[in-house]
């Protein structure tokens, strides 16, 4: 192998900034590798990545040492313009990157604008190779998550180049979306030989389509590695804020020495070493199921599209939520969560049926008289930041309604949420876990019974992911009721005691964490992706799926304890 | 009253209007023809009344653009605020000359101007509601237009439903969140200012939001060659490449020009003037 991306004693500095945010960078990266780079906030990810197209030093132009070679060229001397053609950059909010009306044009774009006679073979190659062919004539705005990804992609593969960077393709997208967008970078470096770079929080993703790791950590690589042995460097990777992959967990804890990164193998190296796995009793989640705090009735909701249809987004749901619930709402795209949230929470009337929450039929009443009894937290947090500072959009709901010790009030709820020393910072410069921290004083200062949250834990990394699902595990006392939407099987794992599944508008389970993990087919169909420790413990035989690695250790540890 | 979905007259269905409107997405005659020539015919129709005071003339005019209106299928928002906007133009005209001692001749004479107004909002409602921002921008280039410009355009369209929705959401966690006055007032007038106050409001975040979101779009069209574009003339020339003047498009401009043409015919037959 040749490497294509070669830097030398690189730093880098941005203008005005005070400190350098790369420090004498030496790397290599092959021609045909798949590299992650991983790595904690600030750590220069980003910033190295934006070195391989020439965005540093000629966009951003600070001060700049060393040097970086793509492909045989030097990128200080060269320009954006010519380095594009080399490597294509596939940004972490991927939707602000997407400038044009439809698909097609989108893709287009590129080639046209370098003047490439060939732009219709070239649009078209990419249509047909990535499967956009029914998405072409759509326009960008109508595109969900997944498709919007796929089509920023599709766009910079159009410049033909041989190295693909994607920063954080996990942040915005639910867990099987981005399984196919990593299987289809596989493909790319599998079948195309592209070099691919990929900045990754999620070690689960690391270990199953990387080839090689790169760690890094205050503006420089910590080391360079083949995935096998990055992964298993599970402490240092723990330090630098991420976790590894609950396999590698696991197997550590049972106490074998190198961790296979894949269930299958993980199993049969558990196997070899002797480990087995019984079940223990798991005696279910206490629900007590008396006081109704919410009920729908019936419930059937549509939206007109833009050409006239109605679009069918619940059908016939008939539920009740019960004081103590901490309902897991899951379910692919377009499965209804949001529109049963918002239903919830009277910001929309359904076509069809009755909702009440605290015994009011929310038919009968405004959203903003509502709203003291059901909040919904959206699930982009900038859009609730509409103050200048934190406490003041804490403080909008409970002073204008003059409620009583509203200042007490408000101080109290930004201390529970741990951002007393941000209070008087503007929310949107606050890091994504502060912000989702931010959003949810906000809920809670309304004094709700029943708290809506939509996705709490997306496009947050693992650290903050952490801190959230804690953070609403704590807040049992102060609401009788929570919902919220997600994707995130971990939160379903660790908050939850009752999961909702909706498929297609309808319930299609209502069940506890472990019963829905231990329901592969129910998880395939509807396109989720249970935590490593569910499938791992069903693999090794057993009946219940553990929620976390602790209670698989349990489970393996038993059979151990008799052994010797 | 009880809370009901609304598909007319409801926040959710003037988005929906404003997208249809933006992207042609009704289809209908002019939407299937070169820019080029769509832009031509309105320049014809915007221009043309300017250079004649005849009645008949004018109304035969009127009538040309309102056959445009009905091919290029305007939908009920736009045309419905046309109407609206007639209407009351009409209301307060009568209520001015009565009050400053006019007459019905006053009341005809303003009338004029009106019908002028009148053709040139038809024929800008056919014309623009039919080109969607990649036609528009395709035609900008062809009339020598800056590419930042035409870009621009297109991409405004592009920004048109995102910021819609955006504005719906903030707005939607104002009413939530901020307490509504307590009592309506005479007419209602607390809650009409309230809601102005909120609307208001309501672009503070947004402005900042966006902010942040183009810094991403800056970096994203730099990497795909749009400033090289406005350097290299190679782009520029395939974008014009692609566009035809058809056989239909031609007809479309020969018949509005006949039309009028038979329009003055007509006025120099059966003059009328006010």
């Amino acid at each position: 192998m040749s490497a294509i991306i070669e830097v030398s004693n690189l730093s880098f500095r941005y203008p005005g900034a005070e400190v350098d945010t790369l420090r004498n960078v030496n790397l290599t990266i092959e021609r045909g590798d798949f590299v992650a780079i991983v790595g904690g906030n600030g750590s220069g990810k980003t910033t190295l990545c934006k070195t391989f197209n020439g965005l540093v030093p000629h966009y951003w132009s600070g001060d700049f040492a060393g040097s970086v070679h793509v492909d045989g060229v030097d990128t200080f001397t060269s320009s954006v313009a010519a380095l594009s053609a080399k490597v294509g950059y596939v940004y972490q909010d991927f939707q602000n990157q997407l400038v044009r009306p439809t698909v097609r044009d989108e893709i287009s774009f590129g080639p046209i604008n370098f003047g490439h006679p060939d732009h219709v073979a070239r649009t078209a190659e990419v249509i047909t190779s990535l499967g956009l062919e029914d998405l072409a004539g759509r326009f960008t705005w109508q595109l969900s998550g997944g498709q919007a990804h796929t089509t920023a992609l599709a766009a910079v593969l159009a410049l033909r180049p041989e190295i693909l960077v994607v920063d954080e393709p996990v942040a915005e997208l639910d867990p099987a979306r981005a399984h196919d967008i990593y299987q289809r970078l596989r493909w790319l470096n599998e079948e195309l030989g592209l070099t691919i770079i990929t900045i990754e929080h999620h070690a689960e993703f690391i270990a199953q389509y990387a080839n090689s790791v790169v760690l890094m950590s205050y503006g420089a690589p910590v080391w360079h590695l083949p995935v096998d042995e990055a992964v298993n460097r599970t402490d240092e990777l723990a330090r630098h804020g991420i976790p590894a992959p609950q396999v590698i967990q696991v197997g550590r804890g049972a106490g074998l020495g190198q961790v296979p990164r894949d269930i299958p193998s993980a199993v049969s190296a558990l196997q070899a070493a002797g480990v087995t796995a019984r079940d223990l009793p798991r005696p279910p989640v206490s629900r007590p199921a008396t006081d109704v705090v919410a009920t729908a009735r019936g419930v059937r909701h549509s939206y007109r599209s833009v050409g006239g249809n109605l679009h069918t987004a619940l059908d016939g749901i008939d539920l009740d939520l019960h004081a103590g619930d901490r309902v897991a709402l899951v379910g692919g795209n377009g499965s209804g969560k949001t529109t049963l949230l918002k239903l919830l929470s009277g910001i929309l009337v359904a076509r069809e049926g009755d909702v009440t929450v605290d015994g009011i039929n929310t038919r009968t009443k405004s959203p903003g008289k509502l709203a003291g009894t059901t909040s919904y937290i959206y699930q982009h947090p900038q859009q609730m930041l509409l103050k200048d500072s934190v406490r003041s959009d804490v403080a909008l709901f409970p002073s204008g309604r003059r409620m009583d010790g509203w200042q007490e009030l408000v101080e109290q709820v930004i201390e529970r949420v741990n951002l007393s020393e941000f209070a008087e910072r503007d929310g949107r410069t606050l890091s994504g876990g502060q912000q989702r921290r931010a959003t949810l004083a906000i809920g809670l200062a309304m004094r709700p019974r029943v708290l809506l949250l939509d996705e709490p834990t997306s496009s947050l990394d693992v650290a903050s992911r952490e801190g959230v699902t804690a953070m609403l595990a704590d807040l049992s006392d102060a609401i009788s009721c929570a919902v919220v939407a997600t994707h995130d099987m971990h939160l379903v794992a660790d908050w939850a005691n009752r999961v909702i599944v909706l498929e297609q508008g309808r319930v299609a389970a209502d069940v506890e964490p472990r019963e829905l993990f231990a329901q592969p087919e129910l998880l395939a169909r509807v396109r989720l992706v249970p935590p490593q420790v569910a499938e791992l413990g069903l693999a090794l035989g057993l009946e219940q799926p553990p929620l976390n690695v602790v209670e698989l250790l349990e489970c393996l540890q038993v059979r151990e304890r008799v052994s010797c | 009253m009880l809370r009901k979905q609304r598909d007319v007259l409801s926040v959710e269905w003037i988005k929906l209007e404003l997208i249809r409107t933006a992207y042609a997405t009704r289809g209908g005659m002019f939407s299937r023809r070169d820019p080029r020539a769509v832009l031509v015919w309105y320049l014809i129709m915007a221009f043309v009344p300017w250079f004649t005071h005849n009645v008949t003339v004018l109304a035969v005019l009127f009538v040309i653009a309102a056959i445009g209106v009905f091919l290029a299928r305007v939908g009920p928002l736009v045309l419905g605020l046309f109407i609206i906007g007639i209407g009351f133009e009409i209301f307060y005209l009568i209520l001015v000359s009565l009050m400053f001692g006019g007459n019905l001749g006053t009341l005809a004479a303003l009338g004029v101007v009106n019908l002028k107004l009148g053709i040139i909002s038809m024929a800008s409602m056919a014309a623009f509601v039919s080109l969607d921002p990649e036609k528009l921008s395709d035609a900008l280039l062809a009339f020598k237009m800056p590419e930042l410009f035409a870009f621009g355009v297109s991409y405004g369209y592009r920004m048109l439903p995102i910021m819609v929705e955006e504005f719906n959401t903030v707005f939607d966690g104002f009413r939530l969140r901020m307490a509504p006055p307590e009592k309506r007032g005479f007419l209602g007038w607390r809650t009409v200012v309230h809601w102005a106050k909120m609307a208001i409001l309501s672009f503070y975040p947004i402005f900042l939001n966006t902010a942040k979101n183009v810094r991403t779009t800056v970096e994203a069209l730099e990497t795909r060659g749009f400033t090289y574009a406005t350097v290299d003339g190679r782009g520029r020339s395939i974008r014009l490449g692609q566009m035809r003047m058809g056989t239909v498009d031609w007809l479309l401009l020969v018949v509005t020009v006949a039309l009028v043409v038979g329009a003055f015919a007509a006025g120099q037959a059966w003059p009328l003037y006010r």
